[in-house]
This record gives structure tokens, sequence and C-alpha cells, in this order.
């Protein structure tokens, strides 16, 4: 009796998958994921109680869902189909407080934030679940080295071929998204002196980093079919680009966020996608070009590395210029757009931040600097997502 | 074995006294069999600790005199303190008020347990005030042996914190019941405002002692790090005090260690960071008082009938703890299979339960002798048994950090084909 196949092998006897087909949705609605922390209250490091707040949540009559994520220490939120940001607010808040309700009935804490500051990756347990056994068993230590928690937002769009436009355009605000966002100082321990070193943990995964670039649907799906050929990909949920259409909501999903420290932060960055989308679709300000991704990854590193104090690398003009400045012209720009879509005061509280150049991790640093405990640290970030301050 | 130390005293004349050098010898001993039994079987060195130990008192080692007095009684007191200091700076009363069920929980295994055994023993014609005794011993589960299995195992989850809950929370029961009923046994029959009274007594000395421990360590920490080094000997050094006065006032010491982590976690929400810090000296303490126990535990006699009331009481009490808690599941917030696993975990008895013994052998000599003759073999064979069975369950409720392991490395070798 011979040697069952590996499972690739396996694999490549089945004929190769097929693109869904990009459904319909209402152009610039917005759906948001957090992935959350769960931690004890004891010494505030990650406890595995994602299978018992599932069991909990269940219970409540909710907007969105709840579902486990890849770590048992881990809980993933969404709303759902929202038309603004005061919506996503809305209803991501009554899921947190939910969330925290079974969570001081099974004692523990709910945490927002990119890392958890000192939490040991091999202590960690895969979630008991098929796709992520295998996720495990093909990524190794990887998959556990993957808790980091993010923030993913779908943003509707009319059709395949816009949505594919809007996705490269997204692209020059990668940086943006990263520096407003970040909140992943440390790990294991440690201050990594980056402002978000959750998107380093993303970059060992072989799918991960930019789209490719093809502005239409039938090209996107030619791409796909000489990937799944080679047996590397089954579906789409197996890329981990910064940014990656989603068919089957008829959306394109940012996912370089770190999970902001508080809901409100959450809905404002969701705010801040959607009208970009609406400038996009109202102005088609600019055409996305091939030679825009020359200084993409320069300036996604400079973002995760600084923060608000990156430089930014213009892509049209290739102009040096502070990102700080940059991300406080495009929420100015885009502000008629907030106006009319009520997310003007998300607008108006990252416009102060990044005047102040003030992120989540700036604050996780103050904490740290103040208490010198990071423990205490995950402390009060679990009353800040609470909404205690 | 005693004509060893015979030679051994004619021959060897240390500066810190012979019992030291045994003492220093059974402990090393104790340390490298706990390693060697952890590393080749998987099971807690707890159960290294205990089989050294009850090996040198089987054998006749004389370091274990019972009842325990002077500097032996001393150390435990020490080492039970330090547990449930700790133990009780783990309990926020704020989860109880979230959720009372825990309490339930607690409530309704430490009555299961109390009823069960002594109705047990009364069947088995055991006298009711030494019945009454060995039910009210059986109610603490040992936070000692369950800390240790579970920092051997690194488990965390929801059975782990429920199961280190519910034995903080039996033994302070148990604590405070012994201490009321030791003192008012040798008066014959009570009334309730006698016994209730002694109760009151040894509450409130243990409070107010466990509330000054607690209240010192708080203006501690206002300007000394939880992380420090010299922290941790500040909380060891004044532990060591309140358990040196505690007793001596009328309290329980181990009791005022308790409240006094109670309400020190109270008064100071930031996280504990201590354990990692206490480091070695705690863990010597701990091993020592491991190994004092099952050396104590072991010189009890051993006969035909002693084994099988032992029988009778430990499967009564196992049987008790697991009913209990999982009768009181229902909006717990866990399940009836992690209920089952919480009352396994609650099986150890160890350092708690011969204090209590010992406390019945120093103010009623005439149960001593029947008690402790049941009591001691069982305490024995839950110090061991017990860490066993509650790796067992720790690993079957997958809270280990060995939960993951066998379907990795398997999982990983049938991918390479």
């Amino acid at each position: 009796m011979g040697k069952p196949l590996p499972p690739a092998a396996a694999d490549s006897l089945l004929p190769p998958p097929e693109l869904e087909r990009f459904r319909e949705s209402r152009a610039l609605s917005l759906g948001v994921e957090l992935e959350l922390q769960l931690v004890n209250t004891h010494d505030y490091d990650l406890a595995p109680y994602s299978a018992e707040m599932l069991r909990l949540m269940s219970k409540f009559e909710l907007p969105g869902a709840v579902v486990p994520e890849m770590t048992s220490s881990m809980i993933e939120i969404s709303t759902g189909v929202c038309d603004s940001a005061v919506q996503v607010q809305d209803e991501l808040s009554a899921i947190r407080d939910a969330l925290v309700k079974c969570a001081d009935r099974l004692n523990i804490a709910v945490v927002g934030g990119g890392t958890h500051p000192f939490q040991q990756w091999h202590e960690r347990r895969i979630y008991d679940k098929q796709r992520f056994r295998e996720l495990h068993e093909l990524y190794g230590y990887l998959s556990k080295q993957f808790t980091v928690f993010g923030q993913h937002v779908h943003v509707g769009c009319p059709d395949a071929d816009a949505a594919l436009l809007m996705l490269h355009r997204m692209s020059r605000f990668i940086p943006h998204f990263i520096a407003l966002s970040a909140s992943s100082p440390f790990v294991q321990g440690q201050d990594t002196q980056f402002d978000s070193a959750r998107l380093n943990s993303v970059s060992a995964f072989p799918m991960s980093g930019r789209a490719p670039f093809c502005l239409t649907w039938d090209d996107f799906g030619r791409f796909f079919a000489k990937t799944t050929r080679t047996g590397v990909v089954k579906s789409m949920k197996d890329f981990y680009w910064d940014i990656r259409p989603k068919p089957e909501y008829g959306t394109i999903e940012i996912r370089v966020f770190d999970t902001p420290l508080t809901i409100a932060r959450a809905a404002a960055l969701a705010g801040f996608v959607q009208s970009l989308g609406a400038w996009f679709l109202e102005e088609q300000p600019f055409v996305p070009v091939e030679d825009d991704y020359m200084v993409y990854t320069y300036n996604r590193f400079q973002a995760c590395r600084f923060g608000l104090d990156a430089v930014y690398v213009d892509p049209s003009t290739g102009l040096h210029v502070p990102l700080r400045e940059h991300i406080v012209e495009t929420l100015q720009r885009i502000a008629p757009f907030a106006r009319a879509h009520g997310a003007a005061w998300g607008v108006q509280l990252l416009t102060e931040d990044a005047q102040r150049g003030i992120n989540d991790a700036q604050w996780l640093r103050n904490v740290q600097a103040k208490e010198r405990l990071l423990a205490e640290v995950v402390r009060q970030a679990s009353l800040r997502l609470g909404g205690a301050h | 074995m005693n004509e060893i130390m015979a030679i051994w005293a004619d021959w060897l004349r240390p500066s810190a006294g012979l019992p030291t050098v045994q003492w220093s010898i059974l402990l090393a001993v104790a340390a490298a069999v706990g390693h060697l039994v952890q590393r080749h079987t998987g099971v807690p060195k707890v159960v290294g600790y205990s089989i050294t130990g009850a090996l040198a008192g089987l054998a006749g080692f004389s370091g274990g005199a019972w009842p325990l007095d002077g500097i032996a009684l001393f150390l435990l007191e020490l080492g039970v303190s330090v547990v449930l200091f700790e133990a009780g700076g783990r309990l926020a009363l704020r989860w109880l008020r979230h959720n009372p069920m825990v309490l339930v929980q607690s409530l309704a295994e430490t009555a299961l347990t109390a009823l069960l055994v002594y109705h047990a023993l009364r069947m088995f014609d055991v006298w009711w005030r030494v019945a009454e005794a060995l039910a009210l011993v059986a109610v603490a589960a040992s936070p000692a042996v369950l800390s240790r299995v579970v920092m051997d195992t690194r488990a965390s989850g929801p059975v782990t914190e429920r199961a280190l809950a519910l034995t903080t929370l039996s033994t302070l029961y148990a604590l405070t019941l012994v201490n009321a009923r030791a003192g008012v046994m040798h008066r014959g029959t009570a009334e309730l405002g006698e016994t209730l009274f002694p109760v009151l007594v040894v509450l409130g000395v243990s409070f107010v002692v466990g509330a000054v421990l607690a209240l010192v360590l708080r203006m501690a920490l206002r300007f000394m790090s939880p992380t420090s080094e010299n922290t941790s000997m500040l909380l060891i050094a004044t532990i060591a005090a309140a358990t040196a006065v505690g007793s001596h006032f009328g309290g329980s010491a181990p009791l005022a260690a308790l409240l006094g982590g109670l309400i020190l976690k109270q008064l100071n929400p930031r996280p504990w960071a201590w354990p990692r810090q206490l480091g070695t000296a705690s863990s010597l303490l701990t091993m020592l008082m491991f190994v004092l126990v099952s050396v104590v535990a072991a010189k009890a006699p051993w006969n035909h009938a002693v084994i099988g009331l032992v029988a009778v009481m430990v499967l009564a009490r196992a049987f008790a703890k697991i009913a209990g808690v999982s009768a009181a599941t229902w909006g717990s917030g866990t399940n009836l299979t992690q209920a089952f696993w919480t009352g396994c975990t609650l099986s150890p008895m160890s350092s708690i339960a011969l204090l209590l013994v010992s406390q019945y052998a120093a103010t009623a000599p005439v149960l001593a002798a029947p008690i402790t003759s049941i009591a001691l073999p069982a305490i024995l064979l839950m110090e061991v048994l017990g860490a066993m069975l509650a790796t067992f369950a720790l690993h079957r409720a997958r809270e280990t950090s060995l939960a993951d392991a066998p379907e990795g490395p398997v999982a990983m070798r049938e991918a390479r084909g």
C-alpha cells in the first residue's frame, strides 16, 4: 500500500476552480470586520476563550456576525451592509457591548490593537476548525505568528471593472490607511520601533502584498485562471493582498488597517474609505497606472515604520512629502464627500489626529512610558475599547 | 533509615545541625526526581516531589514529626500562605458579581462534598464527630497542587480559570469552618451563638491581618514596580510576618493571606506580574511544602480498615465535587463537559488539608488519632493522584500547551508524504 498523496498533489487531480461572478452591491455601501483580542484579567496575556465567547454571543440578537479566527484567543466581529460610518459605529458598538457583557461573565477582557504586546506565539492554539487546521498544516509556525489583529473595510462597487479601478486608486492611499490605524508597536514584549509591526507578520505569507495590475474583470479572470492552474491557489480566500476584490460581496476589501483601540476610530477609518470612494466615483480624479507601484513598497514600509512621521513619495510626481501633510491634504480634499455621506465627524477626528501626529501606536507607547508594564498597557487598552476613556 | 541517621549523627557535625543537611539532601533528590518524572512520563513535577517525600516518610525519615509544630509548621504555613495570597489575588469579586453562577457552583460542590463525605463515612460506622471533621477537611481542594499543575502544563482557558477560582473559594470555606469548629469541639454540644462566635473571631482577625497586609503592599506598589525583584522580596517578607502574627492573634495565617490577596486585587486592579518574579525562591518553598506534606502523611498507620475508609472518602469527595460543579453549570458560561473536567481538577488534596488536620490534632486530641488515620493517607493519595487527574483533565479540556502538539507534527509528516 503506497503513501497517501500530499494534499497539493491530490488537489492537482481536480479541475481548476473558476472565478466567482462579481455580484451586485450598492455603490459605496460599507462593511467592516474587526479582529479582536481576548485576554485574561489576571496578567492580561491572550486567553483561549473564542469558543465560549461564540457560544454566549449566539444568545444575543445583533446586527452583523461574530466568527472565530485562526487561533483561539481571537474573535472577529463584522457589521452588516451599512450605508454610512455612523451606522458602522452603531452596529460595532452594539456588538462590542454584547462582547463586553460576555467577557465579564467569563472573567476576560476584549482589546483592540494590531498585536498583543507580549504574547508568545508558540503558546497559541489553533481554533478547532477544518480550514484553520489545514492552514496550520501548510504554514506551520506562521499560522500561530499570524495572531495579529486587523480591520478589514469592504466598500461596495457599481460593477466588477469599477471595483478593479477603485482598488488600484485606493492603493495610492495605503500608507495613509496604515499610518492612521497603526496600533502594533510592541511584539513579543519589545518595542519594534515600527508603528505597525503587524503587517510584517502578514508579509511572510506567499500570497501577500499588492494585487496584480488588472483594470478589467476579464483580465483578472485570466490571471486567476493561470494562478489556479498551478495549484498554488484554490480560491480568492488564498490571496492575502493589501486590497483584494471580493466578488461574492460585490466589494473591494482593504486589509491593511490595524484594529484600532476604539470603535469610533474604526468607524472613522471606514468613513475615510467611503469618502475616498465617493471622490473617485464622482470626479474620476486620476487613472491608476502600473508605475504607481514602483514606490508602493517603499511608501508602505515608511508608513509601517514611522507612522504619521513617514515620508510619502507621490507616485505620479515622485515628490517626497511628509505623509502627515499628504494625509491632511487628502482629508481636506474629500471633506465635501464626507459631509455628503455623514462621515464628516470621522474625517475631522482623523484630520485632528494627523495634525497632532497622534495615532494609537503613539497612545500605546505613551502608556507604556508612564506605566512601564505592558500588561497594564493591555488593561488600559481594554478599558478604551469598552468606551471607558 | 534510622541506623543510617545514627551513623551520620556520629560522623557529621554541621554548623546548621544535622536536620538541615538531611532536609537539604531530601529536597535535592526531590528536585531531581520531579524533573525526571516530568521529562520521562509527562506527569507534573509535584508528583515527583510527593513520591520522594512519601518514600522518605515510609523509610522512617525523621524530619517531619506529627503533629506539626515549630519551624516545620511555620514553613508549611508560609508556603501555604504564599500560594493562597496569589490564589486570592487571582479571584476578582467583579467576576462573581457578573457571573454569580460561579459562586453557586462553588457553594454546590462544597456543600455536596461535606454532606456526601459525612454520610458515606457514617455508613461505615465512623463516629459522627470524626466523620464531620473529615467532611470539612474534604471540602478544601488544593490551590497549591493545581497552580503547580497549571504552571507545569502552561494551561490556560475557562476550565483552568474556573478550577483555580473554585479551589480558592473551597479553601476559604474550609479554613473558616475548620478553624471555628476546631475551636468549639472540646466543649461538647454547642449553642448556635457559641458556634458562630468563633467563626466571627477567626474571620475578623484574619480579615484585619489580611487587610493590613494588602494595605502595606498597596502602599509599596505606589512607588515600586510589580516587576521589580525587590517588590517580590518585600511581598514574601510581608507574608511571612503576617503568617507569624495571624495565628498568634486567634486568626488563621493562611486565611489572612488569602483575604490579603483578595483585598489587594480589589484595591489594585493592575495586572499581577509577581508570580514570574517570585521565581525560584517561591518554587523551592512550594517544593518543600509538598515534600513535607508527603513525608508526614506517609507516616500514617496503614491497615485494611483504613484503606477502605480512605477509598470511601476519596470516591465520595470526587463524585461530590464533579456533581456539584456540573449541577450548577446552567448559565455559568461553560458547558457540561467543561464542568466535568473542572470537577476533576478539584480532586487534589495537599498542604491545606494537612494544616486543617493539624489544627484538629492540636485542639481536639481525643479525635486526633481517628481523624489523622484516615485523613493522612487520603491526603498522600490525592496529592499524587489528584495532580495526575488534574493534568489529565486540563489536557482533555484542550487547555494545556500540549493540546496542539500531537496533531501538528503528525499532520506535517503526513503532509510531506
